[in-house]
């Protein structure tokens, strides 16, 4: 963590790159202290030194935010040892977490980090503004775009973590027959092809869903808003442009290629997912899944990705989260798939491609 | 303990509300979020946790809980229920396959206790995906007409995407804890 200080004048997303490096640089050596470690803790144990930590976390926190707003509202200008002071708070919070996270769930971890990240900037914002001409810099300097995503800034801990539970599910209630939206059902060894037209406003504005189909090769060309796969098994789902979020429950020995904002993977198992996608893919309930770039073509891809705001590669098909792995280390759930084993270019133009 | 307290304390003396938003994890909650407070909703990742957005909405403060509702972490939200004072439910209208899960759910969280006194407001939301069931339906298929006869309640039919109905709704839920809370003190 004290490594790799930034230069004060280093631009926004140079410090935020460089921020997500070194948390990334972190929890990897977190994880390699893990790994060295001779006895893992059990799952039991770990729920209730998280809990303690949350307290622990959300009470130092508390504090250091107090500190924060009474040197922002006090008349004068704070004490270059006011300003250490705090700064020292907070550095020993980041410790707290650092010792904490090889037990921690990696939401935990982020949300802490995230927390973390926030309260310098606000430290830095309070002592700037009291003191325009700043004398003293900190360490760690982060910047306003936060290397977490978005929705993850302003987190704050203060919870308790109980002991997950799934729920037992209820049975449909049959109210609603979901069989009359758009979509490819019960289908078995066929070709299904849809093109979601460009110009035809209605059709990209819709939803598209392929349920219990097996041994189909599936292609989707165009723009559509969301797209909901349930019971697929030994398929091929190409697909263009997602405009909003794909949504998969239980899929297995499938090959999907997607462009999506966002992507779930729930009860996947042995699939491959060639992904470009804008925010960080999740899996839920899978194994054996794995994940490459996109890599699929046809005539007008390019302006389909670019009315979906999916013409650039963001890198995010690495970067998978797993809400079943509890811990810092690399999920053994998932895997990046290795470049040799990957398919090449897809183009659905032509048929029968392999 | 002492943090719940000194959070009550607050929030009586600056008109703060807290509003808890949960639903089926792919609803809209963040995008919902990040929409009402006039913030880009191009790259929203699913909710890992939870996030915190404190916002002025006419006089009152909102301190809005956003909780990730994958199924895995639906255990948790009940870590969040204390001194709520409005809940928010966000539907995905066009998520058919899942509204018993929906109902399920939500049917779980208005038993709760500590709950029993929070506004509770649903977002029938994606009304801009053609197929999405209206707010009527959307209200049959969860049985709203069932509920407690004590509960303030109503479904408003929104779109995060356009910001349709958003403020609708939280104007509603707003004055709602309003009249309860603060004509009191
Ligand atoms: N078309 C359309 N898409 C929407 C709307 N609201 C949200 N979405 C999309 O739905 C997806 C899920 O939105 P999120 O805000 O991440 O959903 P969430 O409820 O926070 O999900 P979790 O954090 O996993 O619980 C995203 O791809 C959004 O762009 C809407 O009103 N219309
Ligand atoms: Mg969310």
């Amino acid at each position: 963590m004290e490594d790799n200080e930034q230069p004060s004048h280093d631009s926004a997303a140079t410090a935020a790159a460089a921020l997500e490096q070194k948390h990334a640089a972190m929890l990897e050596r977190l994880a390699n202290r893990h790994q060295s470690r001779a006895t893992a803790k059990p799952d039991s144990n770990s729920s209730g030194s998280t809990q303690s930590f949350l307290s622990q976390f959300s009470q130092s926190k508390l504090s250091i935010d107090d500190q924060i707003s009474r040197i922002r509202t006090q008349p004068n200008p704070p004490q270059k040892a006011e300003l250490e002071a705090i700064s020292l708070g907070i550095s020993a919070l980041e410790k707290l977490v650092a010792e904490h996270s090889y037990l921690l769930p990696p939401y935990e971890v982020r949300n802490s980090l995230t927390a973390i990240t926030h309260l310098r900037q606000t430290l830095d914002d309070a002592s700037a503004a009291v003191a325009p001409k700043k004398k003293f810099s900190f360490k760690n300097k982060s910047s306003k775009k936060s290397a977490a995503p978005a929705s993850d800034q302003k987190s704050e801990v203060v919870s308790e973590v109980e002991s997950n539970k799934t729920n037992p599910r209820l049975g449909k209630l049959g109210l609603m027959d979901s069989s009359a939206a758009p979509g490819f059902r019960n289908k078995d060894k066929e070709e299904l092809e849809m093109e979601f037209n460009r110009g035809e406003v209605d059709a990209r504005n819709g939803e598209f869903t392929l349920s219990n189909l097996r041994d189909c090769e599936v292609r989707l060309k165009g723009c559509l808003r969301a797209l909901f796969v349930d019971n697929v098994v030994k398929c091929k789902v190409y697909v263009g442009a997602v405009m909003g979020s794909v949504l998969i429950e239980g899929a297995e020995g499938c090959v999907f290629v997607l462009a999506s904002h966002q992507i779930r993977i729930h009860n996947a198992k042995k699939c491959s997912f060639y992904l470009r996608v804008r925010s960080r893919p999740i899996i839920e309930d899978s194994n054996g899944v794995r994940f490459a770039p996109y890599c699929l073509s046809y005539r007008g891809i390019e302006e389909d990705l670019a009315e979906a705001n999916l013409d650039e590669e963001t890198g995010n098909w690495a970067n998978v989260d797993d809400f079943r792995w509890l811990r810092a280390l690399q999920s053994p759930n998932w895997s990046l798939l290795p470049e040799h084993d990957r398919v090449g270019m897809l183009n659905t133009d032509k048929k029968n491609e392999k | 303990m002492g943090l719940l307290s000194i959070i009550r304390k607050i929030k009586r003396k600056e008109k703060e509300m807290r509003i808890l938003m949960v639903g089926l994890d792919n609803s809209g909650k963040t995008t919902i979020v990040m929409k009402i407070n006039g913030e880009d909703t191009s790259v929203i990742s699913p909710t890992l946790g939870f996030n915190i957005k404190t916002m002025a909405y006419q006089k009152y403060t909102l301190n809005i809980w956003d909780v990730g509702g994958q199924r895995t972490i639906r255990s948790y939200w009940r870590n969040y229920f204390e001194q709520t004072d409005g809940l928010v439910w966000v539907v995905d209208s066009s998520d058919l396959r899942r509204l018993d899960d929906c109902k399920y759910e939500l049917d779980n969280l208005l038993k709760e206790e500590r709950l029993s006194g929070a506004s509770l407001l649903i977002f029938a939301n994606k009304q801009d995906i053609q197929g999405s069931l209206s707010p009527d339906e959307i209200a049959k298929v969860l049985y709203l007409d069932a509920m407690d006869k004590s509960r303030h309640w109503k479904i408003v039919g929104c779109s995060a995407f356009t910001g349709e109905g958003l403020l609708e709704g939280f104007d509603w839920m707003v004055q709602d804890i309003a009249s309860r809370i603060y004509m009191l003190d």
